[in-house]
């Protein structure tokens, strides 16, 4: 066993040096043995092991044989934990923040809910590798800006094409009429606000209207009597039922007229985002039952009168009501910050445990896919990660990411930077004399 | 015809001018001596002559006192019981200054200024060499409102940016502007106000700006002085006018009128005072009650602000209902800091009323400023500030004979004794209850009378069917604007709208209160981004009413209405 | 009703305490970490730090059992408490000084204290090559005078700004003047400190000039901007040069080295560690983000390890925030070099004490739990590089500033009278998290581009 432990080892050691080369994510049967696992649902298994093969998670448990041919990777003194899940982001859809030509997230019209992020994503995009390196290995990422600004996909951090990254979800955002400010920049008088708000509220109803008429001669022709109309047909699974509606409402004031919106509309799957006041509203959103994806939580008090830790307690207050709550980052090139994010929530309220089920499992039943992904378990897609102590911490060090069952290069932009700078060659004096 | 009856026809025959007494053509007084007699004199704080008698006498206070002999030739003033002040007295104002027109900008991303970080200095903002009096214009009515809520003196100042020019000590009354100026070039007027789009375009800016102008100042003012010892073998001093108007300042001849409302601008105007030694005048002041012995420390002299935040108070029928239904249901955690944030909110406004109390504990002496109230508010103003603690007393001297010595005029004005200027004020009740009418003011022995609009008495028992569709015509300086106004019945209640003219969308009436046949109406209106209260006093006769509409700050208006048939 | 926790203080003054914390883990940063240890604050300064000492008549007592006693965190880049953070009308704006523009009633500074932050650097912002004077400010929430937030004796500093911030609001698509490029930067830099140079000449000219018996001429004429500029030269001021991209970075270096100037702090350095060896012979000092990257082309070449390069490579870094939200978990922020780069806990706590207070000129003041130095502190329940750290007590000047358990949540000091009660007015900005340039606040307007793209 020693000399097997020997001869992988060094085998690996080798693969990593051709790795640095050129990274590549590498497929195969793997076999990750004293290992302590947190499966997220069913407790920690000390000294297992987990077997991954053709993409999934084959066997979980102590006293597991190790498979013919199987790549062994010692984990004694680590951990596997679920691959994180960020619930929402930007990530693959923009790149460089400022510069609008690299940003494609954002397209112009209310009524666009036919804009699908999936095929827009841009899979060889630098911001990648740099995320799932920390561990987060599947995220939502969304379009923004109008009513229906378009459909957002989950999709896994790995694969060259959208198609490879696709994790099999898809949903059409609404961006809710808000009544709140737009911060400090915004000087419009709160009859401005509220006459902008009814407006845009008028057109969400005219529009719901019409995809509901769409519905109803789409059914009674069959299919067949309608001309090509994107916009509706984008709509209607979600008239349906068939699709999830993933609300973007964040003002409490929002949220209420929100959950009077959806029942009155009898929408059949939705999801609601942001919900920063949401803890005002916790019980009202919990009684509807409707799931909630909340981030990012390293921001500051809605209000200038709230309480400084407002923005870090509102997911553990959303969960204590009995709301379904999973963690989002909201951003684009610092999504491998989404465990110092479930951190934040874990210290101020909602409990280590929680907060771990609100960036894996959690996260995976509100987008439909708990039986693919969010904990460790025979059957689902092996999208998991090792390290050496809690992933919450900054101490603790990613290092081994697994996609799908592809082992993921620990190499990033970062690191390569770090790698060739540290000690940089020439130093000082470029020529030795 | 003896003399008393050529005096009452003069009198009667010269009514129509002393009511248009703007009017250029207005006939002449008769005479320039008038008598007020059976007056309670509040001559000045704590001193007062119940029933006694005012004589003026060409511009100027002839006698004063119980048992007056009246001269022949005086025209008698009838206010019987009723109270004369000394003319108000206010520290920093724009009464009849007019206001620039604004240049249009031509589209704000167009026109880029070549040079921001060196402009002109007109561009920045930077006129002392401008004078008010050049834009002074007696006729500008906001004149006569302030007269009318007894104003006579005003130290006003130029439009401008950081640095507009002098400032004027000015009679409210007067053909002309120079016959207006009492003192000019009585202060050297500064704001905290950057430029736009060129430098200092903030405050930050604007501060080393000052600095560096004054220091500029002080350096050429003494090689001018150098100079002028001997001239010949060195350059002669740069000539500058921003510079030039700076040289009474540095010399300390010259105070500086600063405008400062907020908490912390007012402490950045003390930081360059104390840092550079010019004599302060501080002005506006809102949010004092916490900087009290800073202020009082500095030795500069304070004019408070008559502006006071609203104090919204809503008690339409609605409302009310509301608040019953609120009390029968339990209260959430949202009720319990949604009150606590009224509270709050409450308290804070208290301070703000509560401030000129705070100075007068403090003995700190203080005028008033009216630069940003509309005059219609300052008597009420001033009556929440006596509630909130300000004496009377107190209230009448910062009028009166505080900014008399603040502005160096008590020699003349600020008291009623023998020998000062006619400024008076007569109101037909104590000046600060809530009832009192100012009925006439004396600006320099200048009678200005003031129309009581004898409100129609409404009858309570009048009835009146109000429901139904009106129009409703307005009288404004831009015409006649109709508008339809639409009432239902609600049990006891009347809602409506209002809709048509240069309404974009109908506006919903916040209130309607019928008594009798008084109608009133209120609602609020967005032009121009702004929101105007419109509030509609009128009564009811048949299918008409007849009132007049108060809109925000702009004026009041004759409003009439009319039942469109069905 | 909530009482505030701190009241109003009218007097002009900075007030000093005293306080005895008791028993706990004492993280002094320059000499260990000490367990079960005192820390006896008297009148605004560390008086003794030890074990059993008995607490003086009359002094509150601090019970630290179980939780750990650092200094407090200083933030070396900021713009909490300003009214204006640009005056961009201008590339050089030497002569305008944020210490004017000071707004002690800014909620936000409760909120950092609430994150054991007592000292921030207010700084100008980095719309202008020459930006203007900054000023280092101790959270002393509760008071409305500006002058108590100013901290008494700390040297001046002034923001300077490389790269595409001032060539995008001067250049073509800003004001239309040079800057246009990273080459009009340089020039811009270099023509400032020249015609200082002359302007210093002319007037140690006439100095000496007027003192002769007989003299008569006229002074020069006086210009602020040029007197901030000499200050610079004279070696009274410290230069905090904004800046991203290792090029500039070297060239300032350059410019420094031929105008003499050897007080200077890099802030962001993005590409600080290429550039590593230059700096540390050069002894400039370093201020960075712990991991911001990627919103700007020029710092879309960055990593999360700079921060550790360049304290491996000897250059004397600390973490900042530039940012109100961020600024309340400095200490998380700099823990993040543990993960990239492994530096040791002494190491990372370095990076948010004594290593901000060196950049600033405060060093023999703050950043460390030393006797004499100030009474600023911040007490933590658990590490305070753990993520699980909270804040529960922050110290300044030997006053309690912050303390969890009696924390109220309506902290302003001023309420607006005009305010609406109930209506959210933050902005909830969809998928673009934070504004990442606070630094161009007030500079929008001059910027072809919108607010809303600059926020993304």
């Amino acid at each position: 066993m020693k000399k097997l432990v020997y001869t992988t080892s060094l085998l690996l050691c080798f693969a990593v040096a051709l790795l640095a080369q050129s990274p590549k994510g590498k497929s195969g049967t793997f076999a990750l043995i004293n290992a302590n696992i947190e499966t997220v649902t069913k407790g920690v298994i000390n000294n297992g092991t987990v077997i991954i093969s053709g993409g999934k998670i084959t066997a979980v448990g102590t006293n597991i044989d190790v498979p013919q041919g199987a790549e062994v990777i010692d984990c004694k003194d680590k951990w596997i934990y679920p691959g994180m899940i960020d619930a929402g982001t930007n990530l693959g859809l923009s790149e460089i923040g400022s510069d609008q030509r690299t940003r494609d997230n954002n397209e112009i019209g209310d009524l666009v809910p036919q804009m699908k992020a999936l095929t827009a994503v841009n899979p060889n995009s630098v911001l990648i590798p740099v995320t799932r390196v920390s561990g987060v290995t599947t995220v939502i990422t969304a379009p923004s800006g109008g009513i229906f600004p378009g459909t957002a996909a989950l999709i896994n951090l790995h694969g060259y094409t959208p198609d490879q990254m696709d994790a099999g979800f898809e949903a059409v955002v609404l961006t809710f009429p808000t009544t709140g400010r737009k911060g400090g920049f915004d000087r419009r008088s709160d009859d401005e606000i509220k006459n902008a708000a009814e407006k845009a509220l008028k057109q969400l109803n005219d529009i719901w209207e019409r995809v509901v008429q769409y519905h109803k001669v789409d059914s009674a022709t069959k299919g067949n009597g309608l001309h090509y109309y994107p916009e509706m047909q984008a709509l209607l699974p979600v008239v349906r039922g068939e699709k999830t509606l993933m609300v973007e409402v964040n003002a409490s004031r929002d949220i209420t007229e929100a959950l009077k919106w959806v029942k009155e509309k009898k929408v059949k799957k939705v999801i609601f985002t942001g919900c920063r006041e949401g803890w005002r509203v916790a019980t009202d959103i919990a009684k509807a039952g409707i799931p909630v994806v909340t981030g990012p939580i390293l921001a500051l008090p809605s209000r200038e009168y709230d309480r400084y830790d407002k923005a870090y307690a509102n997911a553990g207050l959303m969960k204590k009501a009995g709301v379904k709550v999973a963690l989002r980052t909201n951003e684009t090139e610092n999504v491998r910050n989404l465990p110092f994010h479930a951190g934040f929530a874990a210290t101020y309220g909602m409990g280590k445990e929680e907060a771990l089920k609100a960036v894996t499992i959690v996260s995976a039943e509100i987008f439909g896919v708990s039986d693919k992904m969010g904990s460790i378990e025979v059957g689902k897609i092996a999208n998991l990660f090792v390290c050496d102590g809690d992933p919450f911490e900054t101490k603790t060090n990613i290092l081994n990411v697994f996609i799908e069952g592809w082992q993921i290069p620990m190499v990033s932009r970062h690191t390569q930077l770090y790698d060739e700078f540290l000690k940089r060659e020439p130093g000082l004096e470029k020529m030795k004399k | 015809m003896n003399l008393l009856k050529r005096g009452m026809l003069a009198l009667a025959l010269s009514w129509p001018a002393i009511l248009f007494a703007q009017d250029d053509k207005a006939l002449a007084p008769v005479s320039r001596t008038y008598a007020i007699a059976n007056v309670n004199i509040v001559q000045a704080p704590g001193r007062k002559i119940d029933m006694g008698t005012v004589v003026l006498k060409d511009g100027l206070i002839l006698f004063v006192g119980k048992n007056v002999s009246i001269p022949a030739d005086a025209i008698i003033i009838k206010a019987d019981s009723m109270y004369v002040y000394a003319g108000f007295i206010d520290g920093l104002s724009r009464v009849g200054v007019t206001k620039p027109k604004e240049e249009s900008q031509g589209g704000s991303q167009q026109q880029r200024p070549k040079d921001p970080g060196n402009p002109k200095p007109e561009e920045a903002g930077i006129t002392p060499q401008n004078d008010v009096r050049s834009s002074l214009n007696p006729a500008d009515k906001s004149v006569a409102e302030f007269r009318n809520i007894g104003f006579t003196t005003a130290h006003v100042v130029p439009y401008g940016g950081m640095m507009p020019g002098n400032g004027a000590i000015v009679l409210l009354g007067g053909r002309t502007a120079d016959e207006m100026v009492l003192v000019n070039k009585s202060s050297f007027y500064s704001e905290l106000t950057p430029a736009q789009r060129v430098y200092p375009g903030t405050v930050m800016g604007v501060m080393a700006k000052y600095r560096e102008l004054y220091r500029q100042a002080a350096l050429s003012r003494s090689y001018e002085n150098m100079y002028a010892a001997n001239r010949s073998g060195i350059q002669r001093p740069a000539t500058d006018r921003v510079l030039e108007s700076l040289y009474p300042v540095v010399d300390k001849r010259q105070p500086v009128l600063f405008k400062a409302e907020k908490v912390t601008d007012a402490q950045r105007v003390l930081t360059l005072q104390s840092d550079l030694g010019f004599t302060l005048w501080l002005a506006e002041l809102k949010e004092g009650w916490d900087i009290v012995n800073k202020v009082k420390a500095s030795n500069a002299k304070v004019f408070l602000s008559l502006d006071l935040p609203e104090d919204k108070k809503d008690d339409t029928p609605a409302r009310k209902k509301e608040e019953v239904e609120k009390n029968d249901k339990p209260k959430t955690a949202a009720d319990v800091e949604k009150e606590a944030l009224e509270k709050r909110k409450a308290d804070f406004t208290a301070k703000y009323i509560g401030q000129a109390a705070v100075y007068q504990k403090a003995g700190v002496k203080f005028g008033f400023s009216t630069i940003n109230v509309k005059a219609s508010n300052i008597p009420s103003n001033l009556r929440r500030m006596i509630t909130a603690g300000l004496s009377e007393d107190a209230a009448l001297a910062s009028l009166t004979t505080v900014p008399a010595e603040l502005l160096g005029l008590s020699d003349r004005l600020g008291t009623v004794d023998n020998g000062k200027m006619a400024n008076l004020v007569i109101s037909d009740k104590p000046y600060f209850e809530e009832k009192a009418k100012v009925r006439y003011v004396f600006v320099e022995g200048n009678l200005y009378k003031l129309e009581i609009k004898e409100a129609k008495k409404g009858d309570p028992n009048a009835k009146v069917d109000l429901a139904g569709e009106w129009t409703m015509t307005t009288e404004t300086p831009k015409g006649k604007n109709d508008e339809t106004l639409t009432i239902k019945k609600d049990g006891n209640n009347f809602t409506g709208t209002v809709s048509g003219g240069r309404l974009l969308k109908p506006v919903d009436l916040e209130e309607v209160i019928l008594d009798g046949n008084a109608l009133t109406l209120r609602y609020t209106v967005n032009y121009d981004s702004q929101n105007l209260t419109v509030t509609v006093d009128a009564i009811v006769e048949g299918d008409t009413f007849k009132g007049t509409a108060s809109i925000a700050d702009l004026g009041i208006f004759p409003v009439e209405g009319k039942k469109n048939p069905k | 009703m909530a009482a505030l926790l701190i009241t109003i203080n009218t007097v002009a003054q900075v007030e000093r305490g005293s306080l005895l914390i008791k028993n706990g883990t004492v993280l002094t940063i320059t000499k260990g970490t000490l367990e079960n240890t005192d820390v006896l604050l008297k009148d605004g300064k560390i008086s003794q730090i030890g074990k059993n000492i008995t607490a003086p008549a009359g002094i509150n007592v601090i019970d630290a059992t179980g939780m750990h006693v650092m200094p407090g965190i200083i933030d070396a880049h900021s713009h909490l408490a300003l009214d204006a953070v640009n005056e961009s009308t201008s590339p050089v704006t030497a002569m305008v000084w944020e210490g004017d523009d000071l707004n002690p009633l800014d909620v936000s500074m409760y909120r950092a204290v609430a994150g054991g932050v007592t000292i921030s650097h207010a700084m100008h912002g980095s719309a202008n090559a020459i930006g203007g004077q900054c000023q280092t400010i101790k959270h002393r929430y509760g008071t409305v005078d500006p002058k108590v937030l100013m901290m008494e004796g700390a040297p001046r500093t002034i923001k300077f700004a490389l790269g595409e911030n001032p060539t995008r609001v001067h250049g073509n698509n800003g004001q239309g003047m040079v800057p246009n490029t990273r080459m009009g930067v340089e020039f811009v830099i270099r023509q400032a400190f020249s015609e200082a140079k002359e302007y210093m000449g002319a007037w140690s000219k006439y100095n000496s000039a007027k003192v002769k018996k007989g003299f008569r001429g006229a002074p020069p004429k006086y210009d602020l901007r040029m007197e901030t500029l000499a200050a610079i030269l004279r070696g009274e001021i410290i230069i905090h040069c904004h800046s991203y991209r290792a090029d500039e970075i070297y060239m300032m270096l350059n410019v420094c080295k031929d105008f003499g100037i050897k007080r200077l702090v890099f802030q962001h350095v993005n590409e600080g560690f290429k550039v590593a060896p230059e700096l540390a012979a050069f002894g400039a000092m370093a201020s960075v983000f712990s991991d911001w990257w990627a919103y700007k082309f020029e710092v879309y070449y960055s990593t999360a390890y700079n921060a550790t390069i360049l304290t491996r490579n000897g250059v004397i870094t600390s973490i900042n925030s530039d940012d109100a939200e961020l600024t309340r978990h400095l200490y998380h922020e700099a823990a993040k070099t543990q993960k990239y780069g492994g530096l040791n806990d002494e190491e990372a706590l370095s990076l948010i004490t004594i290593n901000p207070a060196r950049q600033l000129g405060i060093e023999n003041r703050v950043g460390s739990l030393e006797v004499g130095k100030d009474a600023d502190l911040a007490i933590f329940k658990g590490h305070p590089l753990s993520v699980y750290a909270i804040p529960v007590v922050t110290v300044i000047d030997g006053v309690v500033k912050f303390d969890r358990e009696k924390d109220v949540d309506d902290m302003r000091i001023y309420v607006d009278p005009k305010q609406t009660i109930d209506v959210a007015d933050a902005a909830f900005e969809e998928h673009g998290a934070h504004n990442h340039d606070a630094c161009m606040k007030n500079a929008e307007f001059l910027l072809n581009v919108k607010m809303s793209d600059l926020n993304r």
